[in-house]
C-alpha cells in the first residue's frame, strides 16, 4: 500500500511533495537540450563530424587513403592520426574527473593513460580509429567515412578475462608496457589485496559453517535517450563548446589544457541533459578534441553527436566476484573474503574504481565494519570488450550481486532468516549495534512484502500453469554523504533578489534528471522564508555557462541537491543584512534594531514602524540585492545510511519467464530533500535495476568479438508494460552533517534489484542463476539441470 | 519500396494549423528532420532514430506516429500536430507537469522522453477518452523512459482523462 512520507522535521518546501520546478517546460517540450540548439536552422554554416570506427575487436590501421573521401560531395575537412597536430595530443585516461575539477596532472588514474585522441590502434569493435571527417550534412560525413580506404592489421582478440590473463593471450594496449593484460595496481586504490583486516584464512578454517559463491555481472548500457555530443565553434582565438556533458568547469580545464588555450578563451555552455546515469564521469571524450580541431581548420561550427549505435560507448564494467564467508552456528559471521575479477574492456577508464574504490574504503569500513576478518582482493584485466566506464551505482551493483548471494546462501545453511543474519552482522562502525538504519529498513521492508509468509526455496504453492512465486531481498549502503564529497572543495552559488521580491538563483549544475534544481529552489525558498518566498517566484538559471556563471557542481554522486542547499542559508543571511542596511534611513533605526519577517522590515523596539521589503526596494535605486556563498560544505564523518529492496517474483517453469510482481524500495535518506523527487528515484531506478535483473546485457559475437545488440530492439530496456507495482518508501533514520544531513540515493536505488530478484527466483523455484540477466533461456537451463540431478 | 522522387517538387505540410511549403527536400528526409531542423519545432526528440523509443512521436491525422520512421513525403497533405501545437493548458500537459502525488514520483526526470509520451498519451486519449490502467500500460509501452517514471506517467494519463488516479497494479 502506498503511504505518504512524513518528515522528521517539517519544512515549508524542502522535503515536501511538489511538482518539479521545470515540469511544465518539459511537459510542453520547451526545455532545451543539445539537439534543440545545435541545429542547422540556428547555425546555418554548421558542419557535421563523423569518426572512423574500428570494425574489428582488435586491430590497427596499417594504411589509410583519404583521397576519395576528401573528394566526396560536401566534405570540408579530413584529419588523420598522421597529421602532426593530431598526433601531438597528450594521451588521456578518459576518466579525467570523478566528482572534483582537476588539472591534467591530477586526473583520475594517471597511470592508465591508455587513450590517444587520434590513434590508429583499436581495442574494441566500435573504437574511435583516428580518422575524422567534417561535411555539410551528417549523411555526407557518414558517406565520406565509408569512402575511406583503410588497410587494417587485424590482431587476435579475447573477450573472456580468464582467457585474457593466460600467457598466450593477445596483448592489448602493448604500448602501456604492462607486460600482460592484467592492469597493474596504482596508488589510489592500492595493491591486489587492497583491504586486509585480521586473519581471514585462519578464521575461515575455524568457521563451522562456510559458503563459497560466485556471481557475474555483465556489460550493460546507460541507455540515456540523449546521446553524447557537442557543437564546437573555434573562431580566431576563442572556442565555444555547447555540449551535453555534465561538467562545465572540468570540461573547460580539459579543453584549455589539451588545446593550449587560456581559460578565458574557452567557453562551455550546457543546457538540460537527457539523462546521464553516471556516464559522463568518462568526461574527457575524444570527440571534443577532434571536433575542436575540425572547427579550427574549417573556421566553422562543428557538430558531433553519437548515433544510437555509437552511444553504446562506455559500459558498466563486467565483474566476477567470488565470496567466501565463514560463520558460527548462531549466525555470527567471522570471516569474509571477496575476490574480484573485473573485465576492463579495451581501456581502463573507471574499471579500477568499479572494482576497488567502494570495496576498498566504504564497504569494508562501513557496511562490513563489525566483521573481524576481511580480505578483499582481485584484478582488473584488459579484454576486447567495451571499456568499463562509469555507470549509476558504479562498483556497488556488481559487488552487491555477490555479497547478498553469499548472505542468502549462508542463512539457508544455518537455517536462519537472511533478514536477521543481515541485521545481526552488518552496519557502520559509528552506529549502534545492531545498526539502526539497517534494522529499520529491513523490518519495514519485510513487513511490506509479507516476508513472514516466505516459504523454503522451491517449496511454495503451485499456481496456474505450474507457476511459482518467491520472495527475495537485498540491501546495500547508500551512496555518498557530505563527507565523501570533500574533494569537490568549494561550492558556489548566488541569489539575486529583484526589487519586486522575486529571485534568480544561480546554483550551477547540469540538470540531468534527479531534480537537484528543484531541491535548490525549495531550499532557497525556505532560506528566504522571511520574505514569504515561494518556489514560483524563483528562477533557476537553467544553463551552465562557464563565462557568465559560477563554478558548476559536477552532476554526479547524487550530492548536488544538498551541497547547494547547505549554503542557501548563508546567501539568504546576506540578503537579509542588505535589506536591514537599506531600511536604516527609511525606518530611522539602527540595523541592530531591525528585523525582517513576513516580507516586512520592522523596528524591533517599535513593531508598528515597518515597511514591506518590496516597497523598500522599489523606492530606492532598484538595484537588486545579491547574496552569495563560496565555501566548503560540512565534512564531518558521520557514516552512511542504507537502502533495501524487497521483491516478489513469479516464475513460469514452462517458459522460463520471470515476472517481477512487486518491488518495495526503501531508502534511509537521512533527510528527504524532495519527497516526490526521492520517490521518482526509488521508482524510476528500477528501470535500470529491473533491466539489469531480467533484460539487459551487451551481447558479443564470440567468434569476431563484435557486439551484436547496439540498438534498443535487441538491447531491451524495460517499458511501462514490464513495470511491476513499485512501492517507494522514503525513510529518515540516520542523520548526517550540516543543516540537512542527507545522503545521496540516486545510485543505490539501482543496486539491490538484480540480487533481490535472483534470490526471489531461487526462493520460487529452487535454482540459482547468478549471472544476470535472468532470461527465460537461463531459467529453463537451470531448471533442466536441477531436474537432471534429482 | 522505391524511393519517392520528390526532390524537385514542393512538399506541402500542415503543421499545428499552419501551412508550410518546403522545397529542395532530400526524398530520404524524415518527418522528424523536417519538423525539427527546417521548421524549428524542437519539442520532439530524436533518440533511437529507428522506431524503438517513441521520443519523436507526433500526431498525424489524429494518430500517433513516430516521426523518425515517417518520411517527410508521407506527410504530404496530412495534418500534423506537434507538442508546440498543444494548448498550453491541455489536460495531458497539465497532468504531466503537476504529477506529484505520494507513492509515484514525478512524471518526468530528465524530460527527454516527455514530449513523446505527452503526444502518445494525447492521441490515445482522443481515441479512448476513459481508458483503464491496463489499457494505458499497453498503449504507452512503445515509449521508453530510462529514468523509469512509468508509474507516475500512467497516473498522469489517468488524471488527464478526468478519472480518479488509482493504485497501479501489474
Amino acid at each position: 500500500m502506498k503511504t505518504a512520507f512524513t518528515p522528521r522535521r517539517q519544512r515549508k518546501f524542502v522535503g515536501t511533495y511538489r511538482p518539479r520546478i521545470e515540469g511544465r517546460a518539459k511537459a510542453l517540450g520547451r526545455a532545451e537540450y543539445l539537439d534543440d540548439l545545435a541545429l542547422n536552422i540556428k547555425y546555418p554554416d554548421m558542419l557535421h563530424a563523423k569518426v572512423l570506427r574500428s570494425p574489428y575487436a582488435h586491430c590497427r590501421i596499417k594504411k589509410v587513403d583519404t583521397q576519395k573521401a576528401e573528394n566526396m560531395p560536401g566534405v570540408r575537412c579530413v584529419i588523420t592520426f598522421q597529421d602532426p597536430e593530431a598526433a601531438a595530443f597528450k594521451p588521456t585516461s578518459c576518466a579525467w574527473t570523478g566528482v572534483d575539477t582537476v588539472p591534467y596532472d591530477r586526473m583520475y588514474w594517471p597511470t592508465y593513460k591508455d587513450k590517444r585522441v587520434f590513434g590508429p590502434y583499436c581495442t574494441w569493435a566500435g573504437d574511435e580509429a583516428g580518422v575524422v571527417v567534417a561535411a555539410e550534412t551528417e549523411q555526407q560525413a557518414r558517406e565520406a567515412v565509408k569512402a575511406l580506404e583503410v588497410e587494417w592489421e587485424v590482431f587476435d582478440h579475447v573477450l573472456d578475462p580468464h582467457e585474457a590473463m593466460k600467457p598466450d593471450a593477445p596483448l592489448i594496449n602493448p604500448e602501456m608496457n604492462f607486460g600482460s593484460n592484467v592492469i597493474p595496481p596504482e596508488p589510489l586504490c592500492g595493491p591486489e589485496v587492497w583491504f586486509n583486516k585480521g586473519d581471514v584464512d585462519a578464521a575461515l578454517a575455524q568457521a563451522p559453517v562456510q559458503v563459497d559463491v560466485t556471481s557475474n555481472f555483465p556489460n550493460t548500457d546507460h541507455g540515456c535517450l540523449d546521446s553524447m555530443g557537442c557543437l564546437i565553434h573555434w573562431t580566431d582565438d576563442k572556442l565555444t563548446c555547447l555540449t551535453n556533458s555534465y561538467q562545465g568547469d572540468q570540461l573547460k580545464v580539459h579543453l584549455s589544457t589539451m588545446l593550449d588555450l587560456p581559460m578565458h578563451k574557452v567557453r562551455v555552455v550546457i543546457p538540460y541533459l537527457g539523462a546521464s546515469m553516471g556516464r559522463w564521469n568518462v568526461g574527457d571524450q575524444l570527440f571534443f578534441l577532434f571536433s575542436a580541431l575540425l572547427s579550427r581548420r574549417t573556421g566553422r561550427p562543428v557538430r558531433f553527436k553519437h548515433t544510437r549505435r555509437e552511444d553504446f560507448h562506455d559500459t558498466r564494467s563486467a565483474i566476477e566476484w567470488r565470496a567466501r564467508l565463514g560463520a558460527k552456528e548462531d549466525g555470527t559471521i567471522t570471516a569474509a573474503n571477496f575476490i574480484g575479477l573485473a573485465d576492463s574492456g579495451g581501456y581502463v577508464e573507471h574499471t579500477v574504481a568499479a572494482l576497488k574504490f567502494m570495496t576498498g574504503f566504504e564497504i569494508p569500513e562501513c557496511m562490513l565494519a563489525p566483521l573481524e576478518n576481511i580480505r578483499i582482493e582481485g584484478k582488473a584485466v584488459y579484454t576486447n570488450r567495451l571499456p568499463g566506464g562509469c555507470m549509476r551505482g558504479i562498483g556497488n551493483n556488481q559487488f552487491n550481486l555477490c555479497f547478498m548471494l553469499a548472505v542468502d546462501e549462508l542463512a539457508e545453511k544455518l537455517g536462519l532468516d537472511p533478514v536477521q543474519v543481515a541485521i545481526k552482522n552488518f552496519g557502520h562502525e559509528w552506529g549502534q549495534k545492531p545498526d539502526i538504519s539497517i534494522k529499520a529498513l529491513l523490518e519495514e521492508g519485510a513487513k511490506r512484502i509479507g516476508w513472514e509468509n516466505r516459504h523454503p526455496a522451491g517449496q511454495g504453492q503451485v499456481y496456474e500453469y505450474g507457476k511459482r512465486r518467491g520472495l527475495g531481498f537485498s540491501f546495500h549502503m547508500s551512496w555518498h554523504t557530505a563527507w565523501q564529497e570533500i574533494p569537490r572543495g568549494r561550492v558556489q552559488l548566488r541569489v539575486r533578489l529583484n526589487p519586486d521580491c522575486t529571485a534568480v538563483l544561480d546554483a550551477p549544475m547540469v540538470e540531468t534528471g534527479p531534480g537537484s534544481n528543484s531541491c535548490a529552489v525549495f531550499a532557497c525558498a525556505d532560506a528566504l522564508d522571511f520574505l514569504d518566498m515561494t518556489p514560483d517566484r524563483i528562477t533557476w538559471v537553467d544553463k551552465v555557462d562557464t563565462e557568465t556563471g559560477l563554478k558548476d557542481m559536477v552532476q554526479t554522486d547524487s550530492a548536488v541537491s544538498y551541497l547547494h542547499a547547505e549554503l542557501m542559508a548563508e546567501a539568504a543571511a546576506q540578503i537579509k543584512d542588505q535589506i536591514l542596511e537599506r531600511a536604516e534611513p527609511v525606518l530611522e533605526a539602527e540595523a541592530s534594531d531591525l528585523d525582517v519577517a513576513g516580507s516586512k522590515v520592522f523596528v524591533k523596539s517599535d513593531p508598528d514602524k515597518s515597511i514591506t521589503v518590496r516597497d523598500l526596494l522599489w523606492q530606492g535605486d532598484m538595484t537588486p540585492l545579491v547574496g552569495s556563498a563560496n565555501r566548503v560544505p560540512p565534512e564531518e564523518v558521520t557514516g552512511v545510511p542504507y537502502a533495501a529492496t524487497f521483491v516478489e517474483v513469479e516464475v513460469d517453469p514452462g517458459t522460463g519467464m520471470v515476472e517481477v510482481q512487486k518491488i518495495v524500495q526503501l531508502n534511509d535518506c537521512g533527510t528527504v530533500m524532495y519527497a516526490t523527487g526521492v520517490e521518482a528515484q526509488q521508482t524510476g531506478g528500477q528501470c535500470i535495476g529491473l533491466g539489469e535483473a531480467i533484460y539487459e546485457e551487451i551481447v558479443y559475437d564470440k567468434k569476431t568479438g563484435v557486439p551484436l545488440n547496439f540498438n534498443w530492439v535487441d538491447y531491451r530496456i524495460p517499458t511501462m508494460a514490464d513495470f511491476p507495482d513499485i512501492e517507494p518508501v522514503p525513510m529518515e533514520v540516520w542523520l548526517g552533517a550540516g543543516e540537512y544531513g542527507p545522503c545521496g540515493i540516486g545510485e543505490v536505488v539501482t543496486t539491490n534489484t538484480p540480487r533481490a530478484v535472483a534470490n526471489a527466483v531461487y526462493n520460487a523455484v529452487g535454482v540459482r542463476i547468478d549471472d544476470p540477466p535472468l532470461t527465460p533461456k537461463k531459467v529453463l537451463e537451470a531448471l533442466k539441470k536441477k531436474g537432471d540431478r534429482s | 519500396m522505391s524511393a519517392p522522387q520528390t526532390s524537385e517538387k514542393a512538399l506541402s505540410l500542415r503543421v499545428n494549423g499552419r501551412d508550410h511549403v518546403l522545397t529542395g527536400l532530400d526524398p530520404a528526409e524524415t518527418l522528424a528532420e523536417v519538423l525539427k531542423n527546417r521548421l524549428g519545432l524542437t519539442g520532439l526528440k530524436v533518440s533511437c532514430d529507428e522506431g524503438a523509443c517513441g521520443a519523436c512521436t507526433v500526431i498525424m491525422d489524429s494518430r500517433a506516429v513516430l516521426s523518425c520512421m515517417t518520411l517527410a513525403v508521407e506527410a504530404q497533405g496530412r495534418e500534423i500536430l506537434t507538442i508546440e501545437g498543444l494548448d498550453p493548458e491541455d489536460p495531458v500537459v497539465q497532468a504531466f507537469a503537476h504529477q506529484h502525488e505520494p507513492g509515484y514520483g514525478t512524471a518526468m526526470q530528465c524530460g527527454y522522453c516527455t514530449p513523446g509520451f505527452v503526444m502518445t498519451a494525447k492521441a490515445f486519449l482522443m481515441e479512448n477518452p476513459k481508458p483503464t490502467l491496463a489499457q494505458i500500460r499497453e498503449a504507452l509501452s512503445g515509449n521508453v523512459c530510462r529514468c523509469g517514471c512509468y508509474p507516475a506517467i500512467a497516473q498522469a494519463v489517468l488524471r488527464a482523462s478526468g478519472q480518479k488516479a488509482e493504485e497501479m497494479k501489474p
